[in-house]
């Protein structure tokens, strides 16, 4: 008993020197200091990388969904941009939809409803990944886009994440509001369909990534300017 | 209790004392140093450390590392793919959104060391791979060429789709040297060098760096080699030159062309001298004598025979303002001799009074009226100047002139002087003064005057310049007595230019005839000079004839000068006062003492010894001696009493 009572001092004493370099507060020191020496990284820097990522996004989704109706849908087939509202598969979302019911929001809520966003979409690119690669002559450009757009979701996942602990010091769990089910990938659809069906799909999230983008961007003018923000 | 204490004690003693024996060198591992992490493309990013001292032991080091906001402590997941000492954190487990928060740990058998942690934000440590496929090629431009340098961003970092934004430099230089050039290209992948060396060989490269991040390194160097471009402008310098060569050629030619002309105009000849007679090549044969000779006048110093050309050629007669007579005034004769100085009259201080229109007015209030006054008093004047300022000689050789010009008066004939001033037609023989034109006479009195009364004066006004100046002197009496229409009278001195070299018409007659000054001395030689009117003719010209002198006088004879006499001066009265020239030699002695009788002008003394026997000598001139005397000492004689010689 006495034996490891005095073992642990002696780790303990040994291990002093750790707990006490852990508990140190370090210097903040911006951008050009070879190590940052932040323990955490602004708020306002989130939110900027946060709202860059989301258009970054954005305008790789754009130039996906240009592409893969160029190279698989033909003239008559195309969707006009009012069209594929309905078919979304992220209209039951409680989002604003409208920009005066955007501005009724709280910032919490602003918050909220991009991580659902986000959330929701990781999976179904996921298998849009996966459909991509069935297609006949899809070009490279075609699957790294959508690899990449389905990688950088997930990232912006995590961002938003801690933009929430940050500003409403809320602990999320990432990946909640996840739906599991939204796709049904057992059925082998006809070919057509399928292609409508991945057409509207990146219709779609083009969409809402560009309603991620407007929505941050929103906060982030809240942040600087409450009462002059569109 | 006690044994338990005991063994803990032992136990720490062991250890103390294993790590004390076993260590010779033998401790727990050094502190990990200078971590640093780099991330290629802000998606993943790899740690490196320095390891301290192992303590000659085997040491192991680990990395622990714990993001933020979690307390969570997690260890490297690979050590393997960045190399030794390092620490490579996948895509998985990196984060934009969170610092990290890294330890290094190094562990030995004796201990382990933490290292200081470090705390990274994977935005801020981006340092990319250094741009890939650099090409550099020659482009060839209007003769000109420039470098093309092109290449592509590292493949690890996305800058499509603006993941990462790279900013771009390239720096070059030439083969051989050190120092190289760097050039901003911003965020374009293409980028131009002009200014290139002509054949020179340039090292390229290029690198990149994100906005918030650090330099990559220097792409590796790429060489590249310039063209010759310069042999044209060589061609156009050969052009050049032969373009020069022909244009000095052209000027050469044109040069030797007119050389003479050029040469006239940069070295103008020297004016040679313009003497008549002189004859440059005689000159340049040294003989003086042959030189000089055309210098010299033959008739220099006048000589008996040549007297009366000179009378004749300088005694004019003033019309007034109806005659205009040719004077000669022999210039030939005396440029040659005599070197007349024209600047007799200029603006010496010596004569400028002479030029004075109120002196002369001044001294011009007396009675002299006549241009012989004028004459007289001129060559009076000339007489004085000279004998203040000359020497004996020139005095001397004044007389003789004088006396040169007497005779001349009376053997020319033919030439017709006026004497317009002086002389009103004369009724008979004898000489009625002529009207005095007004304004003219007055200068000439002027000068007259200012010859009687002021000797000085005048002497000033006749600044000699020596024996040459006799000429000089009649040219004064020219412009003194005459000229009456010109006015020129009243400054004679500076009129005398003038009057030698384009009035021919001076009608001072006796000026010239006066122009060897008149001694004093000299004229008081010889008082019984007679002079006779020869004629006079219907011009109112009158011709005076010497006369042989009387006996009384014996200077005279032997000397067989020619006297002449000058009319000194015409009263109101019509008397015509003559004056007589005498030997020099004796008229000097005479002169003087006569002098000392009269009170003023010498010349006047001279006059006064004079004029008895002009009276006398003249024809048809009726003189009253008394009445004489007293002009003459006045320096004023009546014409009419003076001449009373019949005689011829």
């Amino acid at each position: 008993m006495q034996k490891t009572v005095v073992q642990w001092g002696l780790w303990a004493l040994l291990l002093w020197p750790q707990h006490l370099a852990a508990s140190i507060p370090l210097d903040c020191r911006d951008d050009q200091g070879n190590l940052s020496r932040c323990t955490s990284i602004s708020q306002e820097k989130l939110l900027d990388r946060v709202i860059h990522h989301a258009e970054l996004i954005y305008r790789v989704s754009e130039e996906l969904s240009s592409l893969f109706e160029e190279l698989f849908i033909p003239f008559p087939f195309r969707l006009q941009s009012n069209q594929a509202a309905y078919s979304c598969i992220t209209k039951a979302l409680p989002i604003p939809s409208s920009k005066s019911e955007v501005q009724q929001i709280s910032d919490k809520w602003l918050l909220h409803s991009v991580l659902m966003l986000v959330q929701s979409w990781i999976e179904p690119l996921v298998y849009l990944q996966m459909t991509m690669e069935r297609y006949d002559h899809a070009p490279d450009m075609l699957l790294n886009k959508t690899k990449w757009v389905s990688e950088k979701l997930s990232s912006l996942e995590q961002g938003v994440v801690v933009l929430i602990k940050k500003m409403l010091d809320e602990n999320t769990l990432a990946t909640g509001y996840g739906e599991q089910g939204v796709v049904q990938n057992d059925v082998q659809p006809e070919v057509l369909e399928s292609v409508m069906r991945d057409y509207t799909l990146l219709s779609c999230f083009k969409k809402d990534a560009h309603k991620m983008e407007t929505f941050l961007k929103l906060l982030k003018c809240r942040q600087t300017d409450k009462y002059n923000c569109a | 209790m006690m044994k338990k204490v005991g063994e803990v004690v032992l136990l720490w003693l062991l250890i103390l004392f294993i790590q004390i024996a076993a260590g010779e060198g033998y401790s727990p591992p050094g502190k990990p140093t200078n971590i640093s992490c780099r991330s290629p493309e802000k998606e993943t990013f790899t740690c490196w450390w320095q390891p301290g001292s192992d303590g000659g032991l085997p040491t192991t080091y680990a990395l622990y590392y714990r993001k933020e906001g979690s307390e969570r402590v997690f260890e490297c997941p690979d050590y393997k793919t960045a190399g030794k000492n390092s620490c490579f954190f996948s895509k998985n487990v990196t984060s934009i959104w969170v610092n990290y928060n890294i330890t290094v740990v190094a562990t030995n058998s004796m201990g382990n060391t933490f290292s200081n942690p470090v705390d990274i934000d994977v935005v801020y440590i981006v340092k990319p791979n250094p741009p890939e496929e650099v090409v550099v090629s020659v482009t060839e431009d209007k003769d000109w060429p420039f470098l093309q340098v092109s290449w592509k961003p590292p493949k690890m970092a996305d800058t499509r789709s603006g993941w990462i934004t790279l900013i771009y430099e390239v720096r070059l230089k030439l083969e051989n040297e050190n120092k190289w050039e760097e050039l901003s290209a911003g965020q374009r992948k293409i980028f131009k060098i002009y200014s290139l060396r002509s054949g020179g060989t340039y090292d390229v490269q290029v690198r990149c760096k994100p906005d918030h991040g650090f330099w990559s390194e220097w792409s590796p160097t790429t060489r590249v080699k310039v063209p010759e471009y310069l042999p044209q402008e060589r061609s156009m310098w050969i052009l050049i030159v032969v373009f020069a060569a022909f244009i000095l050629i052209i000027c050469i030619w044109m040069i030797y062309m007119n050389f003479h002309s050029v040469k006239h105009y940069l070295l103008p000849p020297v004016p040679g001298p313009k003497i008549k007679g002189i004859d440059k090549q005689l000159l340049k044969s040294g003989k003086s004598e042959d030189i000089f000779s055309s210098l010299v006048v033959s008739n220099f110093p006048p000589t008996t025979s040549n007297y009366e050309d000179f009378l004749v050629q300088y005694l004019e007669v003033y019309v007034p303002e109806e005659r205009e007579l040719i004077m000669d005034e022999g210039k030939d004769l005396q440029d040659d001799s005599f070197k007349t100085e024209n600047s007799t009259c200029d603006n010496d201080s010596g004569r400028g009074s002479c030029d004075s229109h109120t002196l002369l007015i001044d001294k011009g209030g007396g009675d002299k009226d006549d241009g012989q006054q004028t004459d007289q008093e001129g060559s009076q004047a000339e007489a004085e100047t000279k004998s203040h300022e000359e020497v004996m000689e020139e005095e001397h050789l004044a007389c003789c002139h004088e006396n040169a010009q007497i005779p001349n008066i009376s053997k020319e004939k033919e030439k017709v002087k006026s004497w317009p001033s002086l002389f009103s037609p004369l009724p008979q023989y004898s000489l009625s003064p002529v009207n005095r034109p007004n304004k003219p006479k007055m200068g000439n009195q002027h000068c007259l005057s200012d010859g009687l009364f002021t000797p000085n004066s005048l002497s000033s006004y006749f600044t000699q310049p020596g024996p040459s100046t006799t000429k000089g002197f009649r040219s004064n009496y020219w412009e003194c007595s005459l000229d009456h229409k010109q006015s020129h009278l009243l400054h004679p001195q500076t009129a005398a230019h003038e009057h030698l070299q384009a009035e021919n018409d001076l009608n001072a007659a006796y000026v010239d005839y006066m122009g060897a000054p008149l001694d004093v001395h000299e004229l008081s030689v010889r008082p019984t000079e007679y002079v006779e009117v020869q004629r006079v003719s219907d011009e109112d010209v009158v011709l005076l004839h010497p006369v042989t002198p009387s006996q009384e006088n014996s200077y005279t004879v032997s000397h067989q000068t020619e006297d002449y006499s000058r009319v000194r001066m015409v009263n109101n009265n019509n008397g015509l006062l003559l004056l007589q020239r005498d030997d020099i030699e004796e008229e000097k002695n005479m002169c003087p003492y006569e002098e000392e009788m009269v009170s003023r002008a010498t010349s006047t003394g001279c006059r006064a010894s004079v004029t008895p026997t002009l009276q006398n000598s003249a024809t048809g001139i009726n003189t009253a001696l008394p009445i004489l005397d007293e002009k003459a000492a006045s320096g004023y004689v009546d014409t009419a009493t003076m001449f009373g010689l019949p005689t011829y």
